[in-house]
This record gives C-alpha cells, sequence and structure tokens, in this order.
C-alpha cells in the first residue's frame, strides 16, 4: 500500500518556482532520504507535505487520502508526525510538559478544564516510556531551553514520536550533532517499527546511508535522480551536482 | 511510580503541609485582619480582591496563553452595566437575579468579541481589543438615557434577597472573599488543567501545537470566553461595592490596569496579578492621599519600570526566595 502519493506539486513564491511538478510515491513502512543541495526545495517539500504551506498546483494523497488543503492539524491526526529542521520546542515548560503536550495532542483529555494533568496516570505512563528512550527521563523537570543542543535535538525528536505517526518527517534530524549523536539517530530510526514510514531530509551523507533504502535527489525544485543508495552513488548527473560543486570551489581556491 | 513528584509545572514543590498552612496563614489574615480596620481601608481590601479576580482573569489569556488583549476592561464594564440597568431601569433589584444576567452578557459579548479578534494575532490582536472595548465605551458615553452617559449610572446598596443580610463596608468585603476564594481555586483547576497545559503550549509555540494536532484557534477562542465570564463575575463585584458605574470602567484605562497588574505581578501565575492588584491599588491608594491628579503619571512610571526592571514579576522572585530560604532551613530535603 502507498503511504503517500505526490502528483505535480509545485510551489511558488512570488516569482521563484521553489518546487516544479513534483511527483512520487512512498510505500508503507519504506525508508526515505531527501538530500539535494541548499535551495532545492527539501524544506519547502515537508511544509507543503505537512501543511505549513498552500501548495500552488498539484495533488497530495497520505494513506488513499487527498490532504492537499488540509490543515496542519488534520494531517496529524490521520497519523502525520513531523520534526523542525530549526528546533521548535515549548522552551519555557519542563521537559516532561513538552511531550506530555505532545502525547495529549491525539487524545481524549485535551479539552478537559476542571481536572488536574496530573490525574492522568497513562500520560505521564508513556511519557516516561518516550523520556527514557532519549535518555531524557532524568532531565524531565528542567526547562527545555536549559537542555544542551543534543538533548534538545533528542527531544524534538521524541515530540514527534509522542504521536505515534505512521508517516514521520524527520527534518534534518541530526543538523550540528556530534557524529556519536547523530549515529544515536540512525539506530533511533532503525529501531522503529517497520509500518511508520520515515522520510528524512538531510545533508549529512552518514546519516542518510545508514538509513536510506531509497534516495531522493532534488535539485532547483526538480526531482534529478531517485533510487537506491547504489544506483544514486553512481548517478551522473547527482555525481556532477556535488562533484562540480566541489570543483568549482577547489579551482576557485587554486586561483 | 510517585505523581507528585512529576509534577509538569516546574514550580518548586514544597511539601503539602507548608503550602496548607501558608493558604491557612494567608486566608486568616485575609478573614480576620479587616474587622480591626477602619471602614475606608476595609473597602480598599475589597475593591483589590475585585481587581485580583479582573487581574487573574485577563492572565488567563495574557500570561498563560500569550494573547495580550488591551480591550479587557470591555467585560468587566458590560457586566457592571448589565447590573446597573437591569436595576435602575428594570425594577430587578436582587442579585440572586441581576448577577447570572449580568455575567451571561459579559460571557456573550467575549464571544463574539472573541470571534472577530482572533482572526489576527500578536499586536494586531492588541489593537483590534484595543478598538474594540473602546468602542464600548463610546457607546456608554453617548447613550446617555439607558447609560448615564459621562456621569455613568448609581445604583442602590447590594441587595442579596437574603433577609438578615445588611449591605455594610465588612459583609461587602467578605461577600467579594467568597468570590474571590472560589474564582482562585476555579482558575487554578482550568491552569493546571490538560486545557490549561495546553494554553501554555499555545504560547510557547503555537506552529508546533498545530503540528502536533491542536485546533489552537478553538483553544484560544474558549479560554477567551472563559477570561470574559471571570471579568464579568469581578464586573459584578465592582459595580456592588462602588455603586456606580462610568464609562471608565469600560475602556482603555481600566484595562491597562489590569494589564499592569499582570504583569507587575507575574504573568502566567496566578498569585501574581493579585500581589500585582494589592500593590498597583496600595499605590494608588498612597499617591492619592499626596496628590490624585497626577496618579495616571505615576500609574506610567510603574508599568516602566516593572517592564524594564522586573521582567517576570514580583511573584516569580518572591517564589525563587521562599525556595531558597526552604532548602537552607529544610534538612535531608529530598530533591526529585
Amino acid at each position: 500500500m502507498e503511504a503517500l502519493r505526490v502528483e505535480g506539486l509545485t510551489k511558488e513564491f512570488g516569482g521563484i518556482r521553489a518546487l516544479n511538478n513534483i511527483s512520487f510515491t512512498v510505500k508503507n513502512g519504506e525508508r526515505l532520504a531527501i538530500i539535494g543541495p541548499n535551495g532545492a526545495g527539501k524544506t519547502t517539500l515537508f511544509n507543503l507535505l505537512n501543511g505549513q504551506y498552500k501548495a500552488t498546483a498539484g495533488r497530495i494523497y497520505f494513506l488513499g487520502r487527498e490532504i492537499t488543503d488540509m490543515p496542519t492539524r488534520s494531517r496529524t491526526y490521520l497519523g502525520q508526525g513531523r520534526s523542525f529542521q530549526v528546533t521548535s520546542l515549548f522552551s519555557n515548560l519542563t521537559v516532561l510538559c513538552n511531550v506530555l503536550l505532545a502525547i495529549q495532542g491525539t487524545g481524549p483529555p485535551r479539552f478537559q478544564l476542571f481536572r488536574s494533568i496530573s490525574a492522568y496516570k497513562h500520560l505521564y505512563t508513556k511519557a516516561q516510556e518516550l523520556l527514557e528512550a532519549v535518555a531524557l527521563w532524568s532531565k524531565r523537570n528542567e526547562l527545555a531551553q536549559s537542555l544542551s543542543y543534543g538533548e534538545q535535538r533528542r527531544l524534538e525528536i521524541t515530540l514527534s514520536l509522542a504521536l505515534e505517526p505512521k508517516l514521520l518527517l524527520l527534518d534534518e534530524p541530526s543538523t550540528g550533532l556530534t557524529p556519536a549523536e547523530s549515529s544515536d539517530i540512525v539506530n533511533m530510526i532503525a529501531n522503529l517499527v517497520r509500518d511508520i514510514t520515515v522520510i528524512v531530509v538531510a545533508h549529512d551523507m552518514d546519516l542518510v546511508f545508514g538509513m536510506a533504502e531509497r534516495i531522493m535527489v532534488l535539485h532547483y525544485g526538480e526531482i534529478i535522480a531517485d533510487g537506491t543508495p547504489a544506483e544514486i552513488q553512481t548517478h551522473s548527473r547527482v555525481k556532477e551536482i556535488y562533484m562540480g560543486i566541489e570543483e568549482d570551489t577547489r579551482s576557485a581556491g587554486a586561483i | 511510580m510517585k505523581i507528585a513528584e512529576l509534577k509538569p509545572g516546574g514550580q518548586p514543590q514544597q511539601g503539602r503541609l507548608v503550602r496548607f498552612s501558608l493558604y491557612f496563614v494567608i486566608g486568616l489574615i485575609l478573614i480576620v485582619l479587616p474587622i480591626f480596620l477602619p471602614m475606608y481601608l476595609q473597602g480598599l481590601m475589597t475593591k483589590i480582591l475585585v481587581f485580583a479576580i479582573f487581574a487573574m482573569s485577563l492572565d488567563l489569556i495574557w500570561g498563560y496563553t500569550g494573547l495580550s488583549s488591551m480591550g479587557h476592561a470591555a467585560f468587566f464594564g458590560v457586566a457592571g452595566y448589565t447590573t446597573a440597568i437591569l436595576i435602575r431601569h428594570y425594577g430587578v433589584v436582587t442579585f440572586l437575579e441581576t448577577a447570572p444576567l449580568s455575567i451571561l452578557m459579559a460571557t456573550l459579548f467575549a464571544a463574539v468579541f472573541g470571534i472577530i479578534s482572533l482572526r489576527v494575532s500578536g499586536l494586531y490582536f492588541l489593537m483590534v481589543t484595543l478598538a474594540l472595548g473602546q468602542a464600548l465605551f463610546s457607546i456608554a458615553w453617548q447613550w446617555y438615557h439607558i447609560t448615564g452617559g459621562a456621569f455613568g449610572l448609581t445604583i442602590p446598596p447590594l441587595n442579596l434577597g437574603i433577609p438578615g443580610f445588611t449591605s455594610t463596608a465588612i459583609s461587602i468585603y467578605y461577600f467579594v472573599f467568597i468570590f474571590f476564594i472560589i474564582c482562585y481555586f476555579l482558575l487554578r483547576r482550568i491552569v493546571n488543567s490538560p486545557f490549561g497545559h495546553v494554553l501554555q503550549g499555545i504560547r510557547e509555540n503555537e506552529p508546533r501545537m498545530r503540528a502536533l494536532g491542536y485546533n489552537t484557534w478553538l483553544y484560544k477562542y474558549i479560554a477567551f470566553i472563559i477570561a470574559g465570564f471571570f471579568a464579568g463575575i469581578s464586573g459584578i463585584l465592582f459595580v456592588h461595592w462602588n455603586m456606580l458605574i462610568s464609562p471608565y470602567q469600560l475602556g482603555m484605562i481600566q484595562s491597562t490596569y489590569a494589564a499592569l497588574c499582570v504583569i507587575l505581578g507575574g504573568p502566567g501565575t496566578l498569585v501574581g496579578p493579585v500581589i500585582g492588584a494589592a500593590v498597583v491599588i496600595g499605590l494608588e491608594y498612597g499617591a492619592s492621599l499626596y496628590n490624585p491628579e497626577r496618579w495616571p503619571l505615576f500609574l506610567g512610571i510603574i508599568f516602566v519600570i516593572s517592564v524594564m526592571f522586573l521582567r517576570g514579576g514580583v511573584y516569580p522572585r518572591l517564589n525563587n526566595l521562599w525556595k531558597k530560604v526552604g532548602e537552607k532551613y529544610s534538612y535531608g530535603s529530598t530533591k526529585g
């Protein structure tokens, strides 16, 4: 079954076409990495998939339902979970509170007015599970803003996992992390249940080749390559873009 | 797993006993002290409690949800005017009849104003709420055969409809005190509930809340209406205490006044606005002994000082101090 189908997706900002007539499908449970130079349209694509932006043209189907014009929250209900490239936490709330908000987002007690949140034990049990998995349980009572950058990144991803998504969209999950922390994230993705579909946007090639079964290369808003990691490594256009840039800078340095 | 040590609010956890005894002492002071005070100070304490409710209601949207409203006095004034108009023009005399209708009116106005103002956010929200409040101000000012125009409406002393109750400074004080206690604990329940946590999440990061599946608009709207409800309660208490309602209770100055209580006391806490109300009204009283006409000038100076030097308000600072004292004098303290 298809987790995601994108047909002729286009996004324009004023006169600039950030995404140009993109079409692809993602199978259920697939691990897909989207790579490409800066400005290729990777984050724009995520913002369209998750509903932060409205598409200029084209359609998006998620688990067989058209979601092109759906607000973000409805997509979350259908089973999308997203982490952000720029860490997007609730800075002045505790770590535990951050996770509780994520858990109850799609749960029934969220409109409860007159009962203390500490009465909902199942929320706490689940928060403990999630936070222990990323080694943040001992920091549960600290404010999110007081965490180190690596910890904030882990919390960021935990928030999207707390939604129990069917499709996980991770935008640059390893930016600014040490190689060791970054391989923790690769392991985390590898350990996810197989029925979760994962799409990662990344620059970090260790992460990409560590987790992806399929790689899609974006360049100036168009898909220029789509295949297995082995195919992408030998793809001539991809080489040209990545190596070409490198060659340019090298020659510029020589002069 | 002990739930007690998992409080998500980030506030220091004193022992239950300490907390309870603190409530007890403060409660006792509020109950016993006024008996020994002269009448005008009883009145002053009543005013503090009325404005404490008003400021707490504003804090629900200002401090907890992050919506800076400059028109919150609209609901305070609408409730006050409804009571006064019912008594003066329709001959409805007892509190039990006027109060529910007045609070309902305030809540309805909040429901309508919320739809209009929550279409925008940030500074625009502030401007729209300000404009709506000022619109009511000018209606109250000009519709004089109903509202009494600039002079406002006077009402007779509080009639509870209960035989044996006579309206005196001290009885009005206790009457307001009961409402204050109820409002405080209701609001405390709300801010500690799942709903209250959602409001704080919206304050911190609204786009992320949307990505987590929350209909943030609806939460803001409900919070706005609840805040209007509680502002309505403070409005009817005000009109019975003051026995006069004038257009100023609807307008910008009144809204700024509440905002000052919140900012000075500590936005995002419930005790903060109460302290803020006590400080602001206390200072107003002190200033009025010397120079009543210059009070707005003092108000402005306090505003500037609290924004520049007291970020986060008085209450969080007191709380930290209290925590430090607690750490110093408690041996074998358990750290979660």
